[in-house]
């Protein structure tokens, strides 16, 4: 009898983690070619207030970035007919604190590139318009601002633009479409930087990008390379993985360098997802993004991740209520530091906060906006790292407006609104970019802990969260806690019976747990729920070889070889399952093919030795 | 009885004319894109919209789909003119930006604010909505769309513009002043 062990050490495939991603979003950086700031306070009520002295130093550094040729304003803003041109308009849009577009109130964490005008500037702007508009001493003018033109890091190393452009219709509601971006690379390569071209900036209100390493999203295209709709999406991701960059897109963002050591990683066969939100301007407009990769040789060393408070089930708002609160809160079992907070609503969203208390007791306002608005959503990174300490609480509270009286509440007359993915939705969500820091690196991975806490913590918040569920049993089966990850798993189950990830996670653990008899339902449930499911049959396999089942066995891995051809490990798996009935020269071919596939396989060696010495015997 | 009502029309109908010429149409005045005058009341016996749209204003250029669709539906009973007041705008460039959009209205160029005046218009986009006898019926918004701006509704809830041409073809002779549009103001060009 032959002896045959599995192809590589870990033979199960687990979808493992669930993350939804549709919110990790991006990078704002310094403002190249920011001119510098001039004190322009000077004047006094009684002087004559000129565009050359006191104006144009307020328009240069807060407004040109984005008011000028080919970026996202519908005007420039360069020079003193430019701004004469809007001027009564400036007043008003700077008044209300429309512009520049900046959402949170000021605090005592301070984000880097806040673009926010003082009182004294505001008030400067209207007194030269009461005044006349003057243009004043060309000798006053600062210099123009001068901005980098073309990709803003120098060349990218890598250029990748959307197969197919967008033609986004004259008019109509907002719309969010998804360019998938295949990333030519044959090994994994590290990501300093990602510059995101949307395309015509005037009609793309943002953008961000999400990592796809199964190639998920590509399932939703209608044919390849056609992009899909979809306000929100949701990739799965198998192997604990968070994901934890912001990659992140609006009017006036300069890409964002990665500091050292937090490089971001990128495997072969990955796609890039560029989730777009865009505004019809009255004439059909194309949309075709590109997006600059660049490479850096040093790999990630630290890891941070994104922590994702949020409380969709609350979401449940009657018709005609203005002020519906949700809250959400979690207690961080380890210290961190937090470099960067996105909170996420759609249009009832209308007061957003969220705080630390720390372990002694004081509160530190994350981040405050009073009015929400999600055409200027952004991701805000502090100006220095928040430290904050194991055991800090960490709470949101989002208000919600769902009355006549907002004016962007989706439904005329209000209706009932839930949480949900459509933009007629509503959402709950904040995201923290957090690094783990004073930990014991020989205890593992921190983020592991972190995950764990928050999954308990969703577990709790909402028994029926299937979410939640699945994610603490792949938390616990990293563990190798393996029982009660299958209890998870089968809570997950129970609430979506159909659902293949789960039931093929729930088969996978049972293998490992050798209960390959009890997983066999669960794997048939999956592959009924998507026949093409490579880790279905994949695992399938196994648990009926582990049955002795080898013809049934050699059929699933059969199957999952059609799926993907290249796959060494199926390969040697379907060549130990012929082996073991006996078609020797069947297996034997398997096994070569695995080792053409990748050579660097011991076991599957020893299989084939293993297998050339009882063919000898014969 | 009835002939005292004719009496009353054609004697409103004049002082509307009057009032034209007050504002100075022959010396300073609108042109169409070939450079000729043009007085868009001038022997036209339908309702008359004014739309008053500036090149540079983002929410002007949102509006086109829906000014299209608002003179398709009331073709043949009004005449819809396009109105330009930033002196700078060439012919050419509002005949490229009638493409570009997909008009197919008439296009004025109002350099000196003749119409503006005439149409008390102050925002772009706006409308100013004179019924047959040029007597301006409405001047403002052309609906609710925008709240403010950038921030818009999903959809328009009241339609202004619309009621405005109905109530000129009903010969509703009343002139309503009512909210001021979202968008561009026309006093930055002067
Ligand atoms: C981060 C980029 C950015 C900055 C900085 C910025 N703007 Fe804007 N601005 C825009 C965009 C984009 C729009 C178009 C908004 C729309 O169409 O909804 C806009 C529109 C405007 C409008 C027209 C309002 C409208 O909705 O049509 C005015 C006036 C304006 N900006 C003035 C300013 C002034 C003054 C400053 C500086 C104090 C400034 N902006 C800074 C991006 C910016």
């Amino acid at each position: 009898m032959l002896h045959l062990r599995p192809g590589i050490n870990s033979w199960l495939r687990d979808a493992g983690w669930t993350v939804i991603l549709s919110l990790a979003a991006g990078a704002v950086a310094t403002l190249s070619g920011k001119p510098a700031r001039q004190a322009s306070s000077a004047a006094t009520p009684a002087e004559q207030v000129t565009f050359n002295h006191d104006v144009a130093p307020i328009i240069f550094h807060s407004c040109s970035t984005c008011h000028r040729p080919g970026e996202a304003a519908p005007f420039s803003l360069l020079n003193y007919s430019d701004v004469k041109k809007h001027a009564r308009q400036i007043v008003d849009v700077t008044q209300s604190r429309a512009m520049p577009p900046w959402l949170p109130q000021p605090q005592k964490l301070k984000f880097a590139d806040e673009l926010r005008l003082s009182d004294a500037e505001i008030r400067m702007i209207q007194r030269w318009v009461e005044q006349g508009e003057i243009e004043g001493n060309p000798a006053d003018v600062p210099a123009q601002p001068k901005f980098v033109e073309g990709w803003r890091l120098g060349k990218p190393d890598l250029v990748l633009t959307a197969n197919k452009p967008l033609t986004l219709p004259p008019s109509g509601t907002d719309t969010y479409w998804n360019f998938i971006f295949p990333v030519p690379i044959q090994q994994t390569r590290w990501v300093k930087a990602i510059e995101i071209r949307p395309g015509d900036k005037r009609y793309v209100h943002h953008a961000n990008i999400l990592v796809d390493r199964e190639g998920s999203s590509r399932q939703r295209e209608t044919e390849p390379g056609a992009g899909f709709g979809g306000m929100e999406i949701r990739i799965e991701s198998q192997v604990f993985d968070p994901d934890s960059h912001l990659l992140f897109w609006k009017p006036g963002t300069v890409p964002y360098v990665e500091p050292e050591g937090m490089a971001l990683r990128l495997d072969k066969g990955t796609d890039l997802i560029l989730n777009t939100h865009l505004q019809p301007s009255g004439k059909p407009e194309v949309i075709q993004p590109s997006i600059g990769i660049y490479f850096t040789t040093h790999p990630a060393t630290k890891l941070p991740m994104l922590l994702q408070l949020e409380n969709d089930a609350k979401l449940d708002i009657p018709p005609g209520q203005k002020d519906f609160v949700v809250t959400d809160e979690f207690l961080l079992p380890i210290d961190v530091d937090l470099l960067a907070i996105y909170p996420h609503a759609h249009y009832l969203g209308k007061d957003i906060q969220a705080l630390a208390t720390l372990p002694n007791g004081t509160t530190e306002t994350l981040i405050h906006i009073p009015q929400w608005n999600l055409n200027w959503q952004a991701v805000y990174r502090y100006a220095e790292p928040v430290r904050l300490p194991k055991g800090t609480r960490v709470s949101l509270r989002y208000v919600y407006d769902n009355s006549e009286e907002n004016p962007l509440n989706p439904s005329h007359p209000p209706a009932r609104v839930r949480g949900g993915n459509r933009s007629s939705d509503e959402m709950c969500h904040l995201w923290l970019q957090v690094l783990p820091v004073n930990f014991d690196p020989a205890r593992g991975d921190p983020r592991m802990l972190l995950q764990e806490a928050l999954a308990r913590h969703n577990v709790e918040k909402n028994p029926a969260d299937f979410e939640a569920h699945y994610n603490l049993a792949a938390m616990l089966q990293s563990k190798e806690k393996i029982e009660a990850a299958i209890h998870e798993y089968q809570l997950a189950v129970g609430l979506r019976p159909d659902d293949a990830a789960a039931n093929n996670a729930l088969g996978a653990a049972l293998v490992a747990a050798n209960h390959p008899e009890q997983a066999v339902q669960y794997l048939r449930a999956a592959l009924k729920a998507r026949p093409d499911y490579f880790d279905g049959h994949y695992n399938l396999g196994f648990a009926l070889a582990g049955q002795n089942d080898f013809a049934g066995a050699a059929e699933q891995f059969r199957l999952a070889s059609r799926l993907q051809p290249q796959d060494a490990n199926v390969e040697a798996n379907l060549g130990a399952a012929l082996a073991q009935l006996g078609d020797f020269p069947a297996a034997r071919s398997h096994f070569l093919r695995a080792l053409q596939i990748d050579p660097n396989q011991p076991i599957v060696k020893e299989n084939l030795d293993a297998l050339q010495k009882e063919m000898n015997s014969h | 009885m009835s002939a005292g009502t004719m009496l009353l029309r054609i004697t409103s109908a004049a002082t509307v004319l009057l009032a034209c010429t007050a504002l100075g149409f022959g010396q300073h005045t609108a042109f169409d894109l070939e450079g000729h005058v043009v007085d868009p009341l001038a022997h036209s016996s339908k309702v008359v919209v004014l739309v008053f749209l500036r090149r540079d204003c983002p929410v002007s250029g949102r509006y086109a789909p829906v000014i299209q669709q608002i003179s398709k539906a009331y073709a043949g009973r009004a005449r819809f003119w396009l109105v330009y007041p930033d002196k700078s705008d060439s012919a050419q460039e509002i005949r490229k930006y009638l493409t570009e959009y997909g008009y197919h209205l008439a296009a004025l160029r109002d350099p000196e604010h003749t119409l503006v005046k005439l149409g008390r218009a102050q925002i772009t986009p706006e409308v100013a909505v004179f019924d047959r006898s040029h007597r301006l019926v409405y001047d403002g918004r052309i609906d609710n769309w925008y709240a403010d701006l950038g921030r818009a509704r999903p959809a328009p809830t009241t339609h202004e513009l619309e009621e405005a041409i109905q109530a000129a073809f009903a010969g509703k002779p009343v002139h309503r002043s009512e909210v001021r549009g979202v968008g561009c103001y026309i006093s930055d060009l002067e």
